[in-house]
Formats: structure tokens, C-alpha cells, sequence
């Protein structure tokens, strides 16, 4: 069973994905795809871990090229993507230039991961409703972004938004 | 009327093509230098776009809806919900926020059906 789970920042996207992740089977794999930049980021990685531990989650660092982690786990098991949103970035802004190909190939990518890993949950973020006229790059981004999500959400079992810890379904029902 | 409303590229436009059949002659897509709605289009796309111009103007966008309810009865309008940021910073664009939300609320008001997409799926709310 496939979870795509989107909404606004803080309002327990990861927690409730966890919890479906943890209800979906057994080997638990956490996908780690943050590239640390800053001590803000460490503080996050390390919140991140404290909130997971316990879980019994392997975690597999996979920042880009998503497929390749999956030669380093059972198929069968049960998979945690947080989040779509930073594997975007780290794969359209590499360390030099723009990739704008990233969003059709993670879109891609993660369509076949689904299809090899069905317990699969993935967590985006929903950054499409605010009164700001961004710069072409940033709009690129958030096009891009809503494009797997509109691919992944086509393809995935369920589709939930989470708003302040509360579930809307929107596809599918309640994986738990 | 319908109002379909949701976040950037959520798949609106996408949504009203399928389920009415639009044809891109039937469909005025608003920019923000769309200076007038065109009640002669079956769908009116992106009214929000079309709100930034009249507010740069200093026009109220909900008034260019003050017409016949019968030129409105068979229409389909698609509206970018903006109401979901930070405050800008900019106050055209606060003005602009502001004015697409009350906008969104008369066309919501007087609509059969208000829809919102999210990730390419739509849910009805009205």
C-alpha cells in the first residue's frame, strides 16, 4: 500500500507518515535525503532522529538517484520518504547550475520505486497558496514540485493532506 | 457556475478542460495584464491574475463580477487560492490577497458547485 502525504509546514506530515510507514511492514527503512548545510540543518537532522528513534527505522542516506537505495533493501519492506521536497532540490540545484529535467526524473524514478517497493509513503510539502510573485527559478521549483505530486498522487494508493494533525483524505482512505 | 479554486499548478485548468470538454477558444486565461473578464468565454482562468492588475489600478477586482447573474449562470471560473502565505511585505500584494479573497467569496456565494484541487485531485466543498 502506497501513502502520498502533503500539506503545510509543522502540521505533522512526518509523525502521521511515520505511523503509517511503521503499520505497513517489516523491514523499516527511513530514507534520509537532507544534504546538511548549515547548524540549523544539523539541529533539524538531529530532531528529526530523536523523533524517529525508537521506531526501529534503518535509515538508508539517499539524497539523489532515489532508486540506488533500494539495492541496499529488502523490496518487500516497508519504505519512508521525507521528503519529495528536499530530493527535488537536491537534484534540480546542484552544486553548479540548474537541472530542469530533475522534477520529470524524480517523477519518473519514483513511480518505478513504487512499483518495486509498494509500501511505500512519501511526504511532500505543499507550498502553492501564498500571495508572493516569486522569481522564475523558485516558480520553476514549485512547478516542479507540484508536478510529482500530481504524478505521485495519480499513482499512489492514498493521498492524505494533513492539516494541524488532522487527515483529509483525499484519495483512497486512512492507511491507519 | 462553478468556481474551481486550489494552490498553484495543482491541476485546475487541467480539471475544467476534462470534465467540460474546453476547447482553448473557449477558455480567456487571465494574466496580469488581463484589463477586462470576458463573460463571452465559457471558463475564465485565473481571475487572481487578473485581480493584480485591477489592484495595481486601484479598481476592486470583485466589482468587475457586477453584472447579469444570467451572463454568470453557465460559467466556469478558475481562481489560484493566494490566501495560504506570510503577510507580503508589499502592500499591492496584501491588497492583492485580500481582494482575491473577496472575490473568491462572492463567486463562491453565488456558484452551484466550488471545487478544489489538490495534487491533481479534485474534492467538491460547496
Amino acid at each position: 500500500m502506497s501513502t502520498y502525504i502533503s500539506g503545510g509546514c509543522k502540521n505533522g506530515k512526518s509523525f502521521y507518515a511515520q505511523r503509517v510507514a511503521k503499520a505497513s511492514g517489516t523491514p523499516l527503512y527511513y530514507i534520509a535525503t537532507m544534504i546538511p548545510g548549515d547548524e540549523e540543518d544539523y539541529a533539524r537532522i538531529r530532531r528529526h532522529r530523536d523523533e524517529r528513534a525508537g521506531w526501529g527505522f534503518e535509515t538508508l542516506e539517499c539524497n539523489r538517484d532515489i532508486l540506488s537505495c533500494l539495492d541496499h533493501a529488502d523490496p518487500k519492506g516497508s519504505f519512508l520518504l521525507d521528503s519529495v521536497t528536499a530530493l527535488l532540490s537536491n537534484e534540480m540545484f546542484p552544486h553548479e547550475g540548474v537541472d530542469m529535467d530533475a522534477a520529470e526524473r524524480i517523477a519518473g524514478a519514483l513511480e518505478t520505486f513504487v512499483d518495486r517497493a509498494p509500501n511505500t509513503v512519501l511526504v511532500s510539502d505543499y507550498i502553492f497558496s501564498d500571495a508572493l510573485l516569486y522569481d522564475d527559478l523558485t516558480e520553476a521549483y514549485r512547478r516542479g514540485l507540484a508536478f510529482i505530486d500530481r504524478r505521485m498522487a495519480a499513482r499512489c494508493d492514498n493521498v492524505i493532506e494533513v492539516v494541524a494533525g488532522q487527515y483529509i483524505v483525499h484519495k483512497g482512505a486512512l492507511p491507519v | 457556475m462553478i468556481l474551481i479554486i486550489g494552490g498553484s499548478y495543482q491541476g485546475k485548468l487541467d480539471y475544467a478542460r476534462e470534465r467540460f470538454g474546453l476547447t482553448d477558444d473557449a477558455i480567456q486565461v487571465c494574466t496580469e495584464d488581463t484589463l477586462a473578464l470576458d463573460f463571452s468565454r465559457r471558463c475564465v482562468a485565473y481571475i487572481d491574475r487578473f485581480a493584480l492588475n485591477r489592484v495595481r489600478s486601484r479598481l476592486e477586482p470583485a466589482d468587475a463580477l457586477l453584472t447579469d447573474p444570467g451572463r454568470l449562470k453557465d460559467m466556469i471560473f478558475i481562481a489560484n487560492d493566494v490566501s495560504g502565505g506570510v503577510v507580503p511585505m508589499d502592500p499591492v500584494l496584501r491588497a492583492w490577497r485580500e481582494a482575491c479573497g473577496r472575490m473568491n467569496m462572492r463567486l463562491a456565494r453565488q456558484a452551484d458547485e466550488v471545487w478544489r484541487l489538490f495534487c491533481g485531485i479534485p474534492q467538491r466543498i460547496r
